[in-house]
């Protein structure tokens, strides 16, 4: 303990190089926790998912919708429980900026099927009552300031649900109950949107709930099989799998990702290493002074690693604050892609951890230098 | 017992695969309680022989003891404790660290004792005390003047109580009133406190300070003289 004074002490000497590399590693960690929250965020929904409920879309693609009649053919099927379905409406509030999940949904079915959605039983009855009536995720109200009884009013976005602007009334906040269902998104009634669109009866997804998880390869088969050969072919799996699928359209997110952070990372490593290795020549006196006080290689070792150490852990800290504070949902309008939007508290000890691991490999060959300094070349060089 | 003895202390240096000698064959008694002076040329071998004895060099060949430890023979580790122990070493140019306090510099070498806070902070103030500077404790040293830096080193050199003190050219690099103000230090060190004391230097006036001096030309004492103070 009695060296940590000098370590600081040391650390100080040149204020601007030590700020300028506390702030390259605190940019590292920043980018690396934000970019894990990113990833951590769009598995989430995977990782949340039930093992009762499967989603049937159209074989072709998820942006084609199929007639709701196939509920019928669906709900008959052995091993199915319950079933919902909804669209995707692509309403735009406002301006083409303040995008966010808004959804059509044959309300009483789908509460039933996702209990993720929390409601209190005056709520879900005012929703459940009003065919204009919506929905609203806790998080998207506090973003846009959506209270009950406010009127929201959506441009249509997607030419099949008509021209014409559609009003809604919210009826409750919802809170999410699970990472399944994010607290970003609006949902209003199908028939609301039915009614209105060119094309009747349509459905984007169905969800459907089994019985038994054991069953759900059986009935997914049978799902398809019962659509093969019919103009709405079907393409039916897990939730997870659906979930998985979604990510999967942004390209390879971890690689992507992972690359760009460990780019980051060498890179501060390098700075960082550098850094230390120009203070140490700097102080090649200093240290040589030292050693001749007595101080041993190792002493000194632990002093100049300790410095690296310490510098890197400091830009840690800044670096998880900083992506803690400005990676959440209150500050970024990342929720309707990313259910789950922060940086939980494994990867804030993950950015600790780096910035540690950069401090103790950036220190290890300018310590090594340092302490392996010949005193008497040491000494002549600058006598 | 003499409190130093080289016997044939030989020392040279390869460079470019060319063997230079700087010490050929020294031997030197110094009793403890001594002030010794060593003389000579640039080149002569004055500061190496002193690096030998501080133990931050080794010969190439020969014996050097000091008390009763040959230190030529000691591991790198076991002589960086030894030197933490037994040397207090003045340099020409101070070397006092810019970031530390003339306090924090004058307890470096008690870090690496075993005292606690509060008799580490009694030794450094008796030791910036005795050089004058107890007053002087929270200033850095750009906050000094070169004399007051010099002091403060001689400080940090006997915090430890060492058993031998090792100056190389103190004054080289003061004024005349500075200078003499450092001679008078060590030379109260040396008749007060009981210091040993090996000195180099080039200057005459320095050199008169010291009870003994030692002059050494080319690598070999050429004259051994009997200093008139004693």
């Amino acid at each position: 303990m009695k060296y940590v004074g000098l370590v600081l002490k040391s650390a100080r000497r040149s204020k601007r190089r030590t700020a300028l590399t506390i702030l390259s590693v605190a940019i590292a960690v920043f980018l690396f926790a934000s970019l894990r929250a990113v990833l951590d965020g769009f598995n989430a929904g995977t990782e949340a998912s039930s093992s009762t409920r499967i989603v049937t879309i159209r074989s072709t693609s998820l942006i084609f919708s199929m007639p709701t009649s196939h509920a019928d053919t669906i709900r008959s099927t052995p091993g199915v429980q319950d079933l919902t379905w909804a669209n995707w409406f692509g309403g735009i509030y406002k301006d083409p900026r303040n995008f966010f999940a808004n959804m059509a949904i044959e309300p009483e079915s789908y509460l039933r099927m996702y209990p993720e959605i929390e409601l209190t039983p005056d709520e879900r009855a005012a929703f459940l009552q009003d065919r204009t009536g919506c929905i609203v995720g806790d998080g998207l109200a506090r973003r846009y300031g959506f209270k009950v009884g406010d009127r929201i009013t959506l441009k249509v976005g997607i030419p099949t649900y008509g021209t014409q602007d559609y009003d809604f009334t919210v009826r409750a906040v919802y809170r999410s109950g699970g990472a399944a269902v994010d607290n970003q998104s609006m949902f209003f009634h199908w028939k609301y949107v039915d009614e209105r669109s060119l094309v009747k009866g349509q459905a984007g997804w169905f969800v459907v709930k089994v019985a038994n998880p054991d069953q759900a390869p059986q009935v997914i088969s049978a799902i398809d099989q019962k659509f093969a050969n019919s103009p709405y072919e079907t393409k039916t799996d897990t939730e997870r799998a659906f979930q998985s699928s979604f990510v999967s359209m942004f390209g390879n997110l971890n690689l992507l990702l992972g690359s760009i952070s460990l780019a980051v990372v060498i890179t501060t490593l390098f700075v960082a290493a550098n850094t230390m290795a120009m203070s140490v020549r700097e102080r090649t006196t200093e240290i040589a002074v030292m050693r001749t006080l007595g101080y041993p290689s190792s002493t000194i070792f632990l002093l100049v690693a300790g410095e690296a150490l310490v510098m890197s852990i400091i830009g840690g800290v800044i670096g998880v604050v900083l992506a803690r504070v400005i990676v959440s949902p209150n500050l970024m309008q990342a929720g309707a892609f990313i259910p789950v939007f922060g940086v939980n508290n494994a990867n804030a000890a993950t950015g600790l951890a780096l910035s540690a691991f950069i401090g103790v490999v950036a220190g290890v060959i300018p310590a090594t230098m340092a302490s392996r300094l010949k005193i008497v070349d040491a000494l002549r060089r600058v006598a | 017992m003499a409190l130093i003895e080289l016997r044939d202390v030989t020392k040279s240096y390869m460079r470019d695969a060319i063997t230079i000698p700087v010490l050929d064959r020294v031997s030197i008694s110094v009793e403890g309680g001594d002030f010794l002076g060593l003389m000579g040329p640039s080149g002569s071998g004055k500061s190496t022989l002193l690096n030998l004895l501080a133990g931050i060099d080794r010969p190439t060949s020969g014996s050097i003891r000091v008390g009763d430890t040959e230190i030529s023979s000691l591991s790198e580790r076991v002589l960086a404790g030894w030197r933490a122990r037994h040397i207090g070493f003045i340099f020409q140019l101070y070397n006092l660290i810019p970031v530390l306090t003339a306090f924090e510099n004058v307890e470096l070498p008690l870090l690496l004792t075993s005292l606690s806070k509060d008799q580490r902070r009694d030794h450094v103030m008796t030791a910036l005390g005795i050089v004058g500077l107890g007053d002087r404790e929270k200033h850095y040293p750009r906050q000094l003047s070169g004399g007051q830096e010099q002091r403060v080193a001689i400080a940090r050199a006997i915090v430890t109580d060492p058993t031998l003190l090792l100056a190389d050219e103190p004054t080289g690099d003061l004024d005349a009133k500075s200078a003499a103000e450092v001679l008078t230090l060590l030379q109260r060190l040396n008749q007060e406190y009981k210091k040993t004391i090996v000195m180099v230097t080039h200057d005459p006036h320095a050199a008169e300070r010291a009870s003994h001096l030692l002059h050494l030309e080319k690598g070999t004492l050429v004259e051994q003289a009997i200093g008139a103070r004693g």
